[in-house]
């Protein structure tokens, strides 16, 4: 025990002094986060609006198509949806406003009032969309201007706007569980790999092996050392994402840093054992790191890291969700930004389980020591 | 610890790989206190044999002894009692000496002042240094402070010279010396003539996996003069090796 300590204390010190290494799993998935977090890809498309018509008429209806703008050119994405589905669109994230059609709307004399309720998160999302109703009643007063007194709507439609806390994260609640995944993969597989491969090559490996303790111990201390390194690195990640990027994390459940320490560990053991997998089999590193490049590669883009799979044709969604990283992802994703509890994460731990039998037998069955 | 003689015993040791025969045969007994050298060149069966003596690989046939344990019973009690340099031997690049020298300490169990190690070898003002950064000859001299932490029965150093300069060279004969003289017995591999010369009190010269000639430098010289050799180019007093430490000094540049 006294031994494993000073082992793993000894290959800490190693990697913390490797400043490759530290860039690696830490520097880099962090600029990848912020750079893209910072991006706003939400910006890119139309804001998502809910409408709940209760007047059901002309004008009614004439004011959602003038929302949704004409020619092709979409100016809000406009869902219609009864009020319940409206609200609840808007509290869960998946809108950024609901507007409400009173049921006098257009009706000659009275007074109608549009009842915007935005959340409060978006304020780029909210100026837009005020913007937009602002334009198009406009354009429906001075249409009003040139239809007969009777039928006009002029001065009598007044626009209330509330606020609420919406939960869905957006796009950077996606990202940073996406990155922090991501991340343990890298560091699983990539550090464990260039390290061992590197030991192997160098005589490192085989110079452990003529003393009476043998290599083994010392491969503990290694594993120790980057199953600390995927957690730590787990941390800073949410934790920078979180007050960088402004997501909240875990619904305020503080065992969600208990969960998300388990989950690392998973995920952790998981890559680690490809990774050794990968290093057992490769006598050096020009022949480690095309592999390592392969099994990682196309799980950084089909995996859901940085984008929803749903955005994916279904033909690579089938089979990609069974992929190591889209159980991980998913299961940080719904510790992190759904508040969930580890213990009902179903599938995505009994996905790593799998997988991590898997590997560990096919690492076993590869690792040569020299 | 103590220590039986003769402390180093191989017997009729057999290694096969594949389609070549790598040790074919080979015996002899290193005594206590002794410098027992394997001459040869590359290919000839030094490393593989002295592997099989340290554990490393498992001969096909035969007997290898240290210190009355049969390696093939108990490699790790003869680990354990060894110390060993290999031929391609390597530390960790992101320690410092100190803490290399610590840490195969407690993998030998044993308790050790790593400095001093060092200082055995010349290297206590380079403690902090990191492994990476050190250059050849200070690599070698570490690895020989690697194998002096359990205070081993028995000493093998695998071609220690090899890829050195003449300075750095002559540094670890001193150091060899040094050890040998503080009762050490040693087994070492090389294919420098001067280098058996000048370190081992019997060599063995082996090829193609057999033993060619055994016995001290001076009765293989005599051997051969009294069949009448007469070396090709008039033997003078000084060699180019001295030429070259004359001009560059016998410092060392590290």
């Amino acid at each position: 025990m006294k031994l494993y300590l000073a082992l793993t204390i000894a290959s800490l010190k190693m990697y913390f002094r490797n400043r490759q290494a530290l860039f690696w799993a830490l520097f880099f998935p962090l600029l990848i986060m912020l750079i893209f977090g910072f991006m706003n890809f939400d910006g890119f498309s139309s804001p998502d609006v809910g409408v709940y018509d209760a007047a059901e008429n002309d004008a009614s209806r004439s004011l959602i198509d003038s929302l949704r703008g004409s020619d092709g050119a979409q100016v809000l994405a406009v869902s219609v949806g009864s009020r319940e589905e409206v609200m609840n669109e808007l509290k869960f994230g998946e809108t950024r406003a609901a507007i409400i059609i009173p049921e006098n709307f257009g009706v000659p004399g009275e007074f109608a009032e549009l009842q915007v309720t935005y959340d409060e998160r978006y304020a780029q999302e909210r100026v837009v969309i005020s913007t937009v109703i602002g334009q198009v009643t406009d354009a429906l007063f001075k249409e009003a201007a040139q239809v007969p007194s009777e039928y006009r709507v002029e001065n009598s439609i007044g626009i209330s706007e509330s606020f609420i806390e919406g939960q869905g994260q957006g796009f950077k609640g996606w990202l940073i569980p996406g990155i922090a995944a991501m991340a343990i993969m890298q560091t699983g597989l990539f550090t464990v790999v260039f390290t061992l491969v590197r030991f192997k090559s160098q005589g490192v490996l085989r110079r452990l092996k003529a003393t009476p303790i043998g290599a083994s111990h010392f491969l503990a201390g290694q594993l120790t050392t980057k199953a600390i390194v995927v957690v730590l690195q787990t941390y800073v990640l949410v934790i920078v994402g979180a007050l960088v990027l402004g997501v909240t994390v875990g619904g305020g459940r503080l065992a969600m840093w208990f969960d998300l320490t388990i989950l690392a560990l998973l995920g952790g053991a998981l890559f680690i054992a490809i990774g050794l997998a990968v290093s057992g089999w490769a006598k050096n590193e020009e022949t480690a790191a095309p592999v390592a490049n392969i099994i990682s590669m196309p799980m950084m883009f089909l995996s859901g890291v940085f984008f929803p799979l749903s955005i994916m044709p279904e033909w690579v969604t089938r089979w990609s969700q069974y992929l190591p990283l889209t159980y991980l992802a998913d299961g940080m994703r719904a510790i992190t930004v759904e508040g969930a509890a580890i213990t009902t994460l179903g599938s995505e731990l009994l996905g790593l389980a799998v997988w991590i039998a898997i590997a560990f037998v096919i690492a076993t069955r590869m690792f040569r020591w020299e | 610890m103590t220590t039986v003689d003769p402390v180093i015993v191989a017997k009729e040791l057999r290694k096969q790989y594949e389609d070549i025969t790598a040790v074919d045969g080979i015996s002899f007994e290193v005594r206590r206190g002794e410098v027992f050298g394997m001459l040869g060149p590359n290919g000839a069966g030094k490393t593989t044999t002295i592997e099989i003596l340290e554990g490393m690989r498992d001969a096909d046939s035969g007997q290898a002894i240290i210190n009355g344990i049969n390696v093939k019973d108990d490699p790790t009690a003869v680990k354990a009692i060894i110390g060993v340099q290999l031929q391609q031997n390597a530390f960790f690049d992101n320690l410092k000496l100190a803490e290399i020298v610590d840490l195969y300490a407690r993998l030998y169990k044993a308790k050790i002042d790593p400095v001093e190690i060092l200082s055995r070898v010349g290297l206590e003002n380079r403690k902090n240094a990191r492994y990476a950064h050190l250059s050849g000859g200070q690599k070698q001299r570490l690895s020989i402070a690697v194998a002096l932490v359990n205070d081993p029965v028995v000493l093998f150093l695998d071609e220690p010279t090899t890829g050195l300069d003449p300075q750095a060279r002559r540094q670890v004969w001193a150091l060899v010396n040094k050890i040998s003289e503080n009762g050490a017995t040693i087994m070492l591999t090389t294919h420098y003539m001067e280098e058996a010369e000048e370190l081992c009190d019997r060599v063995a010269v082996i090829e193609d996996g057999q033993i060619i000639a055994l016995d001290t430098p001076d009765n293989l010289i005599d051997q051969l003069l009294e069949t009448g050799f007469k070396p090709e180019k008039r033997v003078r007093e000084a060699t180019l090796d001295d030429v070259f430490l004359n001009l560059t000094g016998r410092d060392l540049r590290d």
